[in-house]
This record gives structure tokens, C-alpha cells and sequence, in this order.
């Protein structure tokens, strides 16, 4: 059986399906609809306001939705809520713990709701690097490190579906990686992530699909490459000789599939199809072009979100 | 769904003991009522009874407990929002309605351990300075006074939920303290004048008059001292002029204290279940 989009099926474990939420008169979310397979790695982009955080509040059953229907691992949000949420890891955009609690009695309160151990709070702690730092308050720690806890609530239990908005945020770059390798390995350990973050280039190293909304509209969901062939993006080539003669730029100009050819001083730019470009590297030889360094640039999921967005960020 | 209330209620016990409001108010409770057992009475020197003692503290009690358990109360749902970690709560498999009672349990414990120790702490050292000591009527007085504590706590979890910004909840948890401890007293008497109601030549009151006593808990609260321990129903200046009416009795009192702790909860847990967060 092949995958509808909006149907669930044993191959995914979120189903959104015609989606709409209206706050005074206005549609925050209109209609949408996707899935997230089981094991893949989906990134949700789009503009402030686009209507990310309230399409992440519905799946979490923290709005009430005007219309639609929200399936986590076949349980609907609103139906059987308890046993969705058993199967969800969430990190907020705006991690907050209780101040006056420390990190160990902050995440066996949650822990003990979620049904996990306090060895395994512990050896998170110490994981992520809070070890040392457990019996204090988290109203004394810095962003980072209440990020890093915010984190450890999340994975703890290894949900099936973890749902990460703005994951880096508040990281330093040592954060930022082992946040990024986390995600990773919980992924390859077989949970579903469902990401939100403003770092296109982290969602586009880790994401095996993203969505792009846009004004409360789902513009876009598929693979990066997919969405850069429909929006006919090509990649780019950056190729420095030893020496440009007219022969050289002549039999680049009669091969078909070529967009744009561009010379600054020994480098020739060109945006051509992926399968031109094997063509353009054997012209160049041919013409008797000594190839000192070649560079190929794919297209950008930056690129693919300003066009479907047009260009708001 | 038993573990998930005990589990909130612990958290907020820890989280609220330390909150510097319940220890000022705490040591206020203590201080108030040694100084009101020992100097409270102008005809006698030295340690007063608890009766005596009662009966300053009283009137202080309405003030005191109806800031405490409003303050517990106003922030306990808005100030999570507002802080962020109630979406974080919500996305654990808690029911709406498990995180309100675990809440009003929890800050139902606080509320009951600052009255207790409050009230204990000087009714011990009372008790070594003075004999005859009546206890059970101060246990009376310490069970009625957790209970509209536990009514005023009700109230502002109620508002707590009811508001999309805190400070509107701290607004209107003032109106209310304000309402039922200084306004009421005018607005009922303006009303019974309104209407002309008052027979003076048989100095007796309305029953409609008699029965807003139940809309207003701090009233009633009183009205249940005065039944239960005669030193106090001295001060209720209503009781020994015109004597109570047959339905302002004990059960009917409980009856309305506890309508007032559960209405507001229920509404409470109704209007967080449907809430956006």
C-alpha cells in the first residue's frame, strides 16, 4: 500500500491531517496536512509567525485545533491523549524549569510521570555534562546549561517521537555538535525527530525531509534535492585553470543544459544540471584546459526557503 | 492518575516552602499571636489564654489568610504559562485536571503547615505559661481557619486559570481579597438600608440578610467561631444583639465553606481543561 499524505500508516508515527486553527478570526494554520515517517528525521521550517509554533502546540495537544485530526503512533491527540503523550519527547523553544528546585529534583519530577528511572536521570546528567552540577538550583545555571537540561527531559525514557523547537538555541558551538550528534544517535536508536530551528544548515545535515509553511500554509514537504529540482534549482561549479582561451569558453557555450557561465580571471562559474556536469569537466579537457581546482556547490535549503517563502526569514 | 496528583502536589510543596511570602507570613502568624496572648488584653498583664488569645487573632486571621492563600493561588497555573514550563508539563502524559488537584493539594499542604506551624508554635508556648488551656477550641479555631484558607486557595487557582497574564490574576486576586474583607461589610449594609429593610423597633434582621453571610467566606468562616467557641461569638456584634437565625447553624456553614472550596476548583479545572496554553 503506498503512502497517502494525511493517512497514517505503519510506516508513520505523526499524522496531521487538515489542520486549521483560527485565533481572533485569523487563520494561524490553515487546512494542512502531512506525515512524519517512523525513523526520519523532518524539519519544519518557516518565518516568524508562519505558524510553526502553534502546528507543534496542536500535535502536543497544548490548543484547542478548529478542525483536523492529530495522530501520534495511531493515538489521537485529543481521544486518547495520556497514550499519545507517552510516546512524546519534547523541547520547547522556551526551555523553564523550576528555579528553586535542583536539576536532579527537577528531572525526577518529570521522571516520575514519564515512568523512568532515577539511574537513568543520572547518567544523562552525567552525559550531557551536568554530573558535578546536580544538587544545585537551576535558577543558578546559565542558558546553556538549562538548554542541555531541557534536553535530557526530552530523550529521557526514549520516547518514540521527539519534538525539538529550536534545539541549538542558547548552545555554544560544543553544545551545538553534541546536541546535533544526540539527535543523531537517538534517530539511529530509532526515534522519529520532528525539528524546528532557525539553523537551516543543521536542518538541512541532519533532515531527511523537511515542511516549509508559509503564512499558516504548508508551501512545501519533501527531500532538499527533491524540492531544489521542482523549484528547478541547479547546482553550481566553480572551476580555476591554469590558462582560459576563447577555444575553452566557445565549447562551454555550445553544451546544452547550461544556465549561466560566468569568468573571473581563471575561474570560470557555471550553473548548469547535475548531468551536465561530467559533460562540462570532459569539454574543458578536450579544449585543452589544465583543471587546477574544481568546487561544486549544491543547491541551499536557504535557497529553496526564500523561494518558497518568498524571501521573509 | 493518584501517583501523577501525589507526584505535582510534592513538587509544589518543595517548590512553594521556601517562597519568601509563606516564611514572612509564617513568622508573622507566630509573632502576632504570642504578642496577642500576652499583651492582647488591657485588663490583665502577663499570658492570656487561648480564648483571649482567639479572640485578637481573630480578626487579624481574615487578613492574613486570605493574602497567603491568594498569593499561593493567583500564579500557580498563569505563572507556569507565562514562564514556559507548562507546555513542558503538558507534553507528559498528566491530564489537565490531574495538575489542578495536584497543584491544590500541594499548595493546600503549604498553606496547612504555615497555619500550623504558625498557630502550634504559639499555642505551645502558650500552653507552658497558662493553665486550664482549652485546646480543643483552638483546634476548632486552626481547622476552621485552614479550611477558608483552603476556600481562598481554591479562588485563586480559579483565577489563575481564568486570565491570560498573570498580573490580571494578581489584579483581580486583589479585588477579591478587597471585596470580601472590606467591601462586603459596606455593600451588605447599604443594601439592607437600600431596601429598608432593618425593623429597628424590633431590632431584628432580615433572613435575606442573614443569608449572604453564606456568599461571603470569610463570614461564614466567622459565623463557625462564634457557633463553636463561645469567646469569640462575643465579637460577632450581629450574634448578641439579634441572635442568629435557625439556618445560620454549623452543618449549614460547612456546608457553604466546602461549596466554596469546590466550586472554584471545579470551575477551575474546567476552564484550564479548555484553556490554549
Amino acid at each position: 500500500m503506498s503512502l497517502i499524505e494525511g493517512n497514517l500508516d505503519e510506516t508513520s508515527v505523526i499524522l496531521v491531517k487538515d489542520l486549521t486553527k483560527i485565533y481572533n478570526g485569523k487563520k494561524a494554520v490553515d487546512n494542512i496536512s502531512f506525515t512524519v515517517k517512523k525513523g526520519e528525521i523532518f524539519g519544519f521550517l518557516g518565518p516568524n509567525g508562519a505558524g510553526k509554533t502553534t502546528t507543534i502546540k496542536s500535535i502536543l495537544g497544548l490548543i484547542k485545533i478548529d478542525s483536523g485530526e492529530i495522530k501520534i503512533n495511531d493515538f489521537d491527540i485529543r481521544k486518547a491523549e495520556k497514550n499519545a503523550k507517552k510516546n512524546i519527547g519534547y523541547l520547547p523553544e522556551k526551555v523553564a524549569f523550576y528555579d528553586n528546585l535542583t536539576a536532579l529534583q527537577n528531572l525526577l519530577f518529570y521522571a516520575k510521570i514519564k515512568k523512568v528511572s532515577k539511574e537513568e536521570c543520572l547518567s544523562l546528567l552525567e552525559e550531557f555534562g551536568l554530573g558535578d552540577v546536580i544538587n544545585k538550583k537551576v535558577g543558578t545555571f546559565s542558558k546553556g546549561m538549562v538548554q542541555r537540561l531541557g534536553m535530557i527531559r526530552a530523550i529521557m525514557g526514549w520516547p518514540l517521537v521527539l519534538i525539538l523547537d529550536e534545539p541549538s538555541s542558547g548552545l555554544d558551538p560544543r553544545g551545538v555538535i553534541q546536541i546535533r550528534n544526540k539527535i543523531k544517535e537517538l534517530n539511529q536508536k530509532g526515534s522519529t525527530v520532528f525539528i524546528s530551528s532557525h539553523i537551516l544548515s543543521e536542518i538541512q545535515e541532519i533532515c531527511d525531509r523537511v515542511g516549509i509553511i508559509n503564512k499558516g500554509v504548508l508551501v512545501a514537504k519533501d527531500t532538499v534535492t527533491a524540492l531544489s529540482k521542482k523549484l528547478n534549482l541547479k547546482p553550481q561549479m566553480s572551476i580555476e585553470l591554469d590558462e582560459i582561451s576563447d577555444e575553452i569558453i566557445k565549447s562551454i557555450h555550445d553544451i546544452k543544459g547550461i544556465d549561466k557561465i560566468e569568468v573571473k580571471e581563471k575561474t570560470i562559474n557555471i550553473v548548469c544540471d547535475s548531468e551536465t556536469k561530467a559533460k562540462v569537466i570532459l569539454t574543458i579537457a578536450k579544449a585543452g584546459g589544465n583543471i587546477i581546482n574544481l568546487q561544486t556547490q549544491e543547491p541551499s535549503l536557504e535557497e529553496v526557503f526564500i523561494r518558497y517563502t518568498g524571501g521573509e526569514v | 492518575m493518584l501517583d501523577i496528583i501525589i507526584n505535582i502536589a510534592k513538587k509544589e510543596f518543595i517548590d512553594n516552602i521556601r517562597n519568601k511570602w509563606i516564611i514572612i507570613i509564617t513568622i508573622l502568624f507566630i509573632s502576632l499571636t504570642l504578642l496577642a496572648s500576652y499583651a492582647g488584653s488591657i485588663y490583665s498583664e502577663g499570658w492570656q489564654d487561648l480564648g483571649s488569645t482567639m479572640s485578637v487573632m481573630g480578626g487579624l486571621v481574615n487578613f492574613l489568610i486570605t493574602i497567603i492563600a491568594l498569593i499561593l493561588g493567583y500564579s500557580a497555573i498563569i505563572g507556569e504559562i507565562e514562564k514556559g514550563s507548562m507546555d513542558s508539563l503538558l507534553s507528559l502524559p498528566a491530564k489537565r485536571i490531574e495538575i489542578i488537584l495536584g497543584k491544590f493539594f500541594g499548595l493546600g499542604i503549604v498553606l496547612t503547615f504555615a497555619i500550623l506551624t504558625g498557630f502550634g508554635t504559639a499555642g505551645i508556648i502558650i500552653g507552658f505559661n497558662v493553665h486550664n488551656v482549652n485546646y480543643v477550641e483552638y483546634l476548632i479555631f486552626i481547622g476552621a481557619t485552614i479550611l477558608v484558607g483552603l476556600v481562598f486557595l481554591s479562588i485563586g487557582i480559579f483565577l489563575s486559570c481564568l486570565f491570560r497574564k498573570r498580573s490580571t490574576a494578581m489584579g483581580s486576586a486583589i479585588l477579591v481579597f478587597f471585596l470580601f474583607t472590606i467591601l462586603w461589610r459596606f455593600i451588605v449594609v447599604a443594601l439592607l438600608f437600600f431596601i429598608n429593610a432593618f425593623d429597628i423597633k424590633n431590632a431584628t434582621l432580615p433572613d435575606w440578610y442573614l443569608a449572604l453571610n453564606f456568599f461571603n467566606p470569610i463570614n461564614a468562616y466567622e459565623i463557625l467561631l462564634s457557633l463553636n467557641i463561645p469567646s469569640l461569638a462575643m465579637q460577632q456584634v450581629e450574634a448578641i444583639t439579634f441572635g442568629y437565625t435557625s439556618f445560620l447553624n454549623t452543618t449549614n456553614v460547612l456546608i457553604a465553606l466546602i461549596l466554596w472550596l469546590l466550586t472554584p476548583l471545579i470551575l477551575a479545572c474546567w476552564v484550564f481543561k479548555n484553556k490554549d496554553i
